[in-house]
């Protein structure tokens, strides 16, 4: 079996969530098949800069083939084409142009995949959103498994990617809320789909003392791990831990693992300790009471699950479904939307020991029951088993006319966003 | 977080989420966003409900600020079917009368004469109705200003009342919390009869063997603090003491003569001293236990009021850190509970001696109604002999509790003998239909 993994971007340095999660899963995949990655020679997801060489090379056992980008992301451009497709009425050529404006244009990527499709049984395209996936996935529609990686952001309401959910093979969902989600935009119920997700490599003895003696940090904490980012709810983070500071009877402080793109409140109870690598990563959870997740938007937290794995609890945006769903499911975090709320849970955890050990114990069942990699390995090769069974091929719409990509006649994608159904999925088996 | 309800073999976050808005819900009363919060304390409420600055001659001011209404003099014209040919000239005006005919050759005038004619007739319709809709307006507008007004002085009004039931509430709150508070320190004062309390009254004595004890009503007591309603209802436990180890009293409950100083007394039993020290109490409130408890034939309050002035003693008692027996107040207390608290075995329960020691001893327990009927359990029907007289007449019970076991309630019996003179709370238990208020 040869699969082919698709990704934006690709490397040890890339720690984005998709990509990571692509990692994973090539390496993953690798024990039971020949994978070759598909990639970039990008690693800034904000330029599409080249900044690797073309050609092949291996990583972590896996060959990976990397092209070229035609040209960068342009900041005013990309940010007048969002405000174009995402608030007004607007035609299928501007969100086309805006596909091409966000990047990573790669039409040699492309090309090599219309091209050599037939060499592969499978292609894994990771997040819709981009450039490759959008066309990849077109080219190779035959073979293509969609890994969505979507949030609930305006992207999900453009009306390209309505016929790329339809058009694909099968999808691998990352949540029930994922799924939820884009089947409500696209109405492709009857694409074969599966909620997945990624496991993680969690170390089964993490060092929580030696994180204290590394870093110098005493006495009981909450943990953020991730980019420090407005986008990431770390702005509301801030506001409200300086809120839950105020109250006397709290004694967590706040470290902050990852690299920042925010002022960081002067606070000797807030520590900001930059990027680290995964052992002191994991150390850091281990030690930590809880595990913060503010961000709004969400597909799949790693980080969450990683801190289920270790046992602990994880206090969660309720803004974001996902996260949200997970929190229910699992029975092992608990989630704010509002100061108050922030506060309550984060003194619930704090002061009532035993929840804390149920909520990370109830984590641990969690990761185990549907996020270990025997579990993920196990998904996929049975969606690999139940497609080479399946003779049905994916719908391909055909491609709209010169006069029909014009007329400015799709409503604004955060309207379309608006009528979706949200909440938690409530199910507990995806 | 001590009050969560998790049970150790699951969690539930729905159900934990939903305890903490409760709490959260229960400190602020409403569960806002910050957002609304901020919104909120940005408006200047107070700017509006200071009654400081509503001004009751606004009204008029404002009708001085407004001047009568005068319709405007809007352009307008007259126009008739000879106006288009007139002219102040006379030999212009025979001109165009003659050419007249000619001009109806090549066009037909009378259309554009009438639609001008209607027009000039529209314009003064017009200017007319706005007038009257103006007028209208702006007495609407006072109107509208007199109810605004009205409203603004309403809410301040209101404002001002609901700051006075805050105030209110706050001092009910700090009165009922200092009642909590000296009802707390009085659960352990003991009130006792004499011997001499019971003989003439075996009615009352009947009653205070089925522990329906209260007082009076209308008989001032010393000291006596109305046990709060909402948190507990007091219980009357009418254990009977032997005489062996009850000293003797006087008629006022005051101990003989050499035996009430130290401890160390031989023979003075567990309580003892607490009990000499309500004695004394007694004694300084208004005399017997039994005048507190209004029991028929004990002394008057006035000849009480003979050995010294309640008030006077009760603050002399209060300043004083310590009694007679060398103990402080709150050592003897704390005494008192204990001997409260102290198992039933720790009492003689010899029968002798409690058919020579009739004498009811009442202690009242603060305790809620799931505990009253706790006092009613068969461990207290394994002490019999320590409660009221076995020969007393039983009164109709409501409650299945045998009487002779443990009396439930008795809401309305002081809990002191030296209580200050108040008036004997009314029964707040459910279980007073049988409570005679005599």
């Amino acid at each position: 079996m040869k699969i082919a993994v698709v990704v934006q971007r690709y490397g040890h340095s890339v720690n984005g969530g998709a990509e990571l999660h692509a990692r994973y899963i090539a390496e993953r995949l690798a024990r039971h098949g020949d994978v070759e990655v598909l990639t970039t020679c990008t690693t800034d997801y904000v330029t599409w800069r080249n900044e690797l060489e073309a050609g092949v090379e291996r990583v972590n056992g896996v060959q990976v083939r990397r092209f070229k980008v035609k040209h960068e992301r342009d900041p005013l451009v990309f940010a007048k084409r969002s405000d174009r497709v995402f608030e007004q009425r607007h035609s299928l050529a501007d969100e086309l142009d805006w596909l091409d404006a966000e990047g990573p244009t790669s039409p040699a990527l492309v090309d090599y995949v219309e091209k050599h499709a037939a060499d592969y049984d499978y292609c894994l395209f990771f997040s819709y959103r981009y450039y490759h996936a959008y066309y990849g996935a077109k080219a190779a529609a035959a073979r293509a498994i969609l890994v969505p990686t979507a949030e609930r952001d305006e992207t999900i309401g453009l009306s390209i990617f309505q016929p790329l959910f339809r058009g694909v093979r099968a999808i691998m969902y990352n949540s029930p809320e994922e799924r939820a989600m884009i089947q409500a935009v696209s109405g492709n119920d009857s694409v074969p789909g599966v909620v997945v997700g990624v496991g993680s490599d969690v170390p089964n003895n993490p060092q929580a003392h030696r994180f204290r003696q590394k870093y110098n940090i005493r006495g009981p904490f909450a943990v953020y791990v991730g980019r420090i980012d407005q986008n990431k709810g770390c702005k509301e983070l801030f506001e409200f831990f300086e809120g839950y500071l105020k109250d006397p009877s709290g004694k967590l402080s706040l470290v902050l693992i990852g690299n920042t793109l925010l002022p960081i409140p002067e606070h000797k109870r807030i520590r900001h300790l930059g990027f680290l690598d995964d052992a002191d990563k994991f150390d850091a959870m281990a030690a930590a009471e809880v595990l913060i997740m503010p961000s709004y938007y969400e597909s799949l937290s790693m980080v969450a699950l990683e801190a289920w794995a270790l046992g602990r609890p994880v206090l969660a945006n309720g803004k974001c479904d996902v996260l949200k769903g997970q929190c229910l499911r699992s029975n092992a975090g608990l989630f704010y939307e509002t100061l108050g709320e922030f506060i309550g849970t984060l003194e619930a955890i704090e002061q009532n020991r035993w929840l804390a050990g149920s909520l990370g114990r109830n984590g641990k069942q969690f990761f185990r029951d549907n996020y270990d990699w025997p579990v993920i390995e196990r998904k996929y090769l049975e969606m690999f088993e139940r497609l080479k069974k399946e003779s049905r091929m994916p719908e391909v719409d055909s491609a709209p006319g010169w006069l029909d990509r014009r007329r400015q006649d799709l409503p604004a994608a955060q309207d379309v966003l608006a009528k979706l159904p949200t909440g938690p999925a409530v199910r507990r088996n995806g | 977080m001590p009050d969560f309800n998790v049970r150790s073999d699951s969690v539930n976050v729905e159900q934990i989420m939903e305890q903490i808005r409760e709490r959260i819900r229960e400190k602020r009363g409403v569960d806002y966003t910050e957002q609304q919060i901020r919104e909120l304390a940005d408006v200047k409420l107070e700017r509006f409900l200071d009654p400081r600055g509503v001004r009751s001659d606004l009204l008029d001011q404002f009708r001085k600020a407004q001047p009568a209404y005068e319709p405007p003099e809007l352009p307008n014209f007259a126009f008739e079917d000879a106006t288009l040919f007139e002219s102040h000239r006379a030999p212009i005006r025979w001109i165009r009368k003659l050419l007249m005919p000619l001009l109806k050759l090549l066009f037909n005038p009378n259309p554009l004469i009438q639609a001008l004619h209607i027009q000039s007739r529209l314009n003064t319709m017009n200017a007319e109705r706005e007038a009257k809709r103006e007028s209208a307006r702006r007495a609407m507008d006072q109107l509208y200003y007199e109810l605004v007004h009205n409203l603004v002085v309403e809410t301040t009004r209101t404002g001002i009342e609901v700051k006075n039931l805050k105030m209110r509430i706050e001092s009910i709150a700090s009165r009922l919390e200092f009642n909590e508070r000296r009802a707390r320190a009085l659960e352990s004062a003991v009130v006792y009869r004499t011997d001499q309390d019971d003989a003439p009254a075996p009615r009352h004595a009947a009653q205070s063997s089925s522990s329906r004890q209260q007082a009076p009503s209308h008989q001032p007591q010393a000291r006596t603090t109305p046990p709060p309603a909402t948190s507990a209802a007091p219980v009357a436990v009418v254990p009977m003491l032997p005489t062996a180890v009850t000293p003797p009293t006087t008629t006022q409950g005051q101990p003989a003569p050499g035996q009430q100083q130290g401890s160390g007394v031989p023979g003075e039993g567990p309580g003892q001293r607490s009990r000499r020290r309500r004695r004394r109490r007694g004694r300084r409130g208004g005399g017997a236990a039994s005048v507190v408890m209004g029991v028929p034939g004990s002394p008057a309050p006035d000849n009480v009021g003979a050995q010294g002035s309640t008030e006077t003693i009760d603050s002399n008692d209060a300043l004083d850190p310590v009694d007679e027996d060398g103990l402080s107040e709150a050592e003897e207390m704390d005494e008192a509970a204990v001997e409260r608290e102290a198992p039933a075995s720790a009492v003689p329960e010899s029968p002798e001696a409690v058919a020579l020691n009739p004498q009811p001893v009442t202690v009242e327990l603060p305790v809620d109604h799931a505990h009253a009927e706790q006092a009613a359990s068969p461990k207290s029907e394994a002490t019999p002999a320590l409660h009221s007289e076995p020969a007393a007449p039983m009164p109709p019970a409501i409650h299945e509790t045998p009487a002779a076991v443990a009396p439930p309630a008795a809401p309305a019996a002081p809990a002191s003998s030296a209580a200050p003179a108040e008036p004997a709370p009314s029964p707040a238990a459910p279980d007073h239909a049988d409570h005679d208020p005599q």
